[in-house]
């Protein structure tokens, strides 16, 4: 786990905000949309306005998804580009693939699963140069959540939406906006809850334990 | 899931196809069918869902002609009926949708067209509300999933009134946007009811149809009018600036003025088709400037600018030389209109930087999933052409397999609509020199749009092979049942219609089956149907039959029954790379070595890696659970 990086850990408190944007990416099947359900579920449950537009069908199978969470006082459900709070990914190529709809003070969430695209004769990126390139970014905070060695944990990558759910639930980003207990109660509803539950924890914790790094 | 039939007064979080499946719980719908397609499928798969309890009847219908020609039965029986297709599904009924305008309709029928725009997962762009120019037709546009709700019980209410159909055209972005939506109660649906007859009213030979069209345009005024007074059309705001919003440009509209701390008129329009004259002429009064904004085709601006010109009035109108032709709506899109139209001058859109250190990220195209059928079938086909030296032309169609034009397989050669490949074999196959024409085509689609091909092609003794990838299920809209899966919507026990049957029936003299994933069989029969084709120069059909690994993993899941798992033998492996590279199973890594291993998590244990791997090295390590096989229907 030593390779996760804390780039900028300036505390920037976002709780209060009317409004959060976050975007969500990933390959399609690794349960974006199940994840964006959770959120907004929980949003709705805590009073919260939300909307999830979702992508279904030929762009699904296998490729790069993005799904946009709109929290807060909002009318349209797409977020535009460079005004995203959150990028929430799931997949380290994705999460890099749509490095523009972050926000100059926005955060990037990432897991550090790499997928390989079903093509013949990919060359695909190393890890540490996509790390490398969210970082040149410049955005407020990149965290490199590693699920690929935390999946193993709780039962493999099926549940890396859910680690990460609890990444960004310690961010404290969904703070007035989103009540924790309802998040938690929803992620223990899901098919296989303790599983996912013990996921969303491994999230949570590995989040709130980079907090307590010092600050570079 | 349970949401849809919550209680009433309580607000859900709902898709927008089940927001409107909630609308047609409250407004009684007795009768719901379609053909699945997206973005509409989840309206008729949530009512399918909850059908037994409710007690409506719900289908899946062949296509989307006959799903209309059904609910237009039943509503000809005093049954309120809904119709739910994609965009260009409507181009299918269409013939239907035009003539139904004219005999009207006796209790309430909503045709329900999700369009496209931005064409996430269709072939084209088109807009269906010009249908409701067409076929006299009133066009409902929702711009949220609560609207969409609301609207499905007014339309059908609406047309239940005016004894009309009526059309709703959400786009993806009300179709599948979750969002709150409070709910009504649900009424008990009629799902019987007595036909009269009236033969002068419901049978279009010219004499009736003459007159039926003199009321339909009477009709279509007393509609416009009365449309007026629709909920969903309201003015907003003040200035000498009008913004027309259609549907959910409306959203977009009001984050742009918001955005901007502007001040406009805003008229919201729900039913842009007829446009309501009454209300559109109080958005005018006293305006100098009007901006338009609507997904797709000009519809509004077109009768906004039409209605400026009847009225002689001294407006600017503009529309999609602010707003733009192509794509879907954006934020942007309207920030950038709204500000030119009120004089703000060019709008510089906030935009993060991408691609800062200038990394190259591969391409990551839709794929064919772990275990799909339809990979091991294009291979065999591979296999087949070239051991046959036949220089091959790919008729391609909608599904799944569409994902077959991708490398490495490159086996759609054209694709234009359902049914086409059959329908386009008739003439290539005809004129082509020394090249084979293979349709390819899946179940779903063979039952659509594609018998009518064959029996075609075997009346005029057109060489082709006709492949029917049959995996049981329309799979890419999300494995729903159709005629040859031997279940019906709601998945019970349902007929099956064997293609191998139907092909035969057609009178197609030669008719192979195999298994895909059992390669070399599959390799072998498709070279005899070829070779067919070639020496007897008539149709040929061949079926490969294999579930959607999709919804059998699925199926195991629910069920807890473990799948079968392979491994690569490290010391066997060559890293010759055909597993990876020519069969691109997605469940299939690279070693930095460039050796192969299995991705546990995705691997289906179809075993057809082990048979394409040249050196044995792929082996099963681990049998499936009891129950394994017979998961696969």
């Amino acid at each position: 786990m030593g390779a996760t990086m804390v780039l900028e850990a300036r505390e920037k408190k976002l709780s209060g905000t009317k409004r959060l944007n976050i975007i969500i990416t990933g390959v399609g099947g690794q349960g974006i949309i199940t994840l964006a359900t959770l959120i907004a579920r929980a949003a709705l449950l805590s009073g919260t306005k939300a909307l999830v537009a979702e992508t279904h069908g030929l762009s699904q199978r296998g490729g790069s998804v993005e799904v946009h969470v709109r929290l807060g006082a909002v009318e349209a459900p797409l977020i535009p580009r460079g005004e995203a709070d959150v990028l929430l990914g799931l997949e380290l190529i994705e999460t890099t693939r749509r490095l523009d709809y972050v926000k100059t003070n926005g955060v990037i969430l990432t897991s550090d699963v790499i997928m390989k695209p079903a093509l013949p004769g990919v060359k695909l990126p190393g890890r540490d140069e996509l790390i490398e390139e969210l970082q040149s970014a410049n955005r407020i905070l990149v965290v490199v959540v590693p699920a690929t060695s935390m999946a193993s944990e709780v039962g493999g990558l099926l549940f890396v939406n859910t680690m990460m759910l609890g990444a960004l639930a310690a961010s404290g980003l969904l703070e007035g906006l989103v009540d924790p207990g309802k998040l938690e109660r929803l992620v223990r509803g899901l098919r296989r809850g303790e599983e996912n539950y013990r996921a969303y924890r491994l999230g949570f914790e590995y989040y709130s334990g980079l907090h307590r790094l010092p600050k570079t | 899931m349970g949401d849809i039939l919550g209680e009433p007064g309580s607000t859900v979080l709902l898709l927008g196809n089940e927001a409107i499946a909630r609308g047609a719980l409250e407004a009684g719908v007795g009768f719901a069918s379609a053909y699945p397609g997206t973005p509409s499928t989840e309206i008729i798969e949530t009512l399918a869902r909850v059908a037994r309890r409710v007690g409506l009847y719900v289908e899946w219908s062949t296509n989307e002609k006959v799903a209309l020609e059904a609910a237009y039965g039943a509503t000809l029986a005093r049954v309120r009926a809904l119709a739910a297709m994609k965009h260009v599904g409507l181009n299918v009924a269409a013939d239907a949708l035009i003539s139904i305008a004219y005999t009207g309709v006796r209790a309430g029928l909503l045709v329900v067209s999700a369009q496209d725009p931005g064409m996430w997962s269709s072939q084209n762009e088109q807009d269906n509300r010009y249908y409701g120019l067409l076929a006299y037709v009133p066009v409902f546009e929702p711009y949220s999933p609560q609207e969409a709700k609301d609207m499905t019980i007014y339309a059908l209410e609406f047309s239940e009134k005016y004894q009309h159909p009526v059309l709703m055209t959400p786009t993806t972005r009300v179709s599948h946007t979750r969002g709150p939506v409070r709910l009504g109660i649900i009424k008990e649906p009629i799902v019987q009811g007595d036909f009269e007859r009236d033969i002068e009213g419901l049978t279009l030979v010219p004499a009736h149809a003459r007159k039926l069209r003199r009321a339909l345009v009477e009709k279509w005024a007393c509609m416009r009018e009365a449309l007026s007074d629709a909920p969903f059309n309201k003015i907003e705001g003040h200035g000498d600036t009008l913004v027309i919003a259609s549907g959910i440009s409306y959203s977009y509209v009001k984050e742009a003025i918001a955005t901007l701390k502007a001040e406009a008129k805003i008229l919201k329009l729900g039913t842009p088709v007829p446009l309501p004259r009454e209300i559109t002429l109080e958005a005018l009064e006293d305006v100098d400037r009007v901006l338009v904004v609507e997904e797709l085709e000009p519809v509004v601006e077109m009768q906004v600018k039409s209605l400026v010109v009847e009225e002689g009035l001294d407006v600017e109108v503009h529309g999609k030389d602010y707003v733009g032709y192509i794509g879907e709506m954006t934020i942007d899109r309207a920030l950038r209109a709204v500000a030119r139209i009120l004089g703000k001058g060019f709008i510089e859109v906030p935009s993060g930087k991408s691609n800062p250190t200038g990394i190259t990220l591969p391409p990551r195209p839709p794929a064919l999933c772990p275990g799909c059928p339809h990979r091991a079938t294009y291979y065999a086909l591979r296999k087949a052409v070239n051991s046959l030296r036949i220089k091959p032309v790919y008729s391609g169609d909608i599904g799944c397999y569409s994902l077959g034009l991708l490398p490495p397989f490159r086996q759609q050669d054209l694709l234009i609509e359902m049914g086409g490949s059959i329908g386009v074999a008739n003439g290539l196959g005809r004129v082509l020199k020394d090249q084979v024409v293979i349709a390819v085509i899946g179940d779903s689609t063979f039952f659509h749009a594609g018998m009518p091909g064959l029996a075609n092609a075997v009346y005029n003794r057109t060489p082709m092979l006709v492949l029917v990838l049959d995996n049981r299920v329309t799979a890419m809209t999300g494995e729903q049942p159709n005629p040859g899966s031997g279940y019906n919507a709601l998945w019970e026990p349902a007929p099956m219609i064997k293609i191998e049957n139907v092909a035969k029936g057609l009178g197609v003299e030669k008719i192979v089956v195999f298994d895909p994933y059992n390669l070399k069989e599959a390799t072998d029969k498709l070279k005899e149907a070829l070779e067919y084709v070639v020496k007897a120069r008539k149709p040929a059909v061949a079926v490969a039959r294999r579930a959607c690994a999709l919804i059998i993993s699925r199926m195991a899941r629910t069920k807890n029954v473990g799948n079968p798992l392979y491994t690569v033998l490290t010391d066997k492996c060559t890293a010759c790379g055909v597993c990876y590279n020519a069969f691109t199973c997605p469940a299939i890594g690279v070693r930095e070595d460039g050796k192969a291993y299995i991705i546990e998590d995705l691997c289906t244990g179809c075993g057809v890696c082990a048979d394409v791997c040249p050196f044995n090295a792929i082996v099963k390590s681990r049998e499936g659970d009891e129950g394994w096989e017979q998961l696969w229907f």
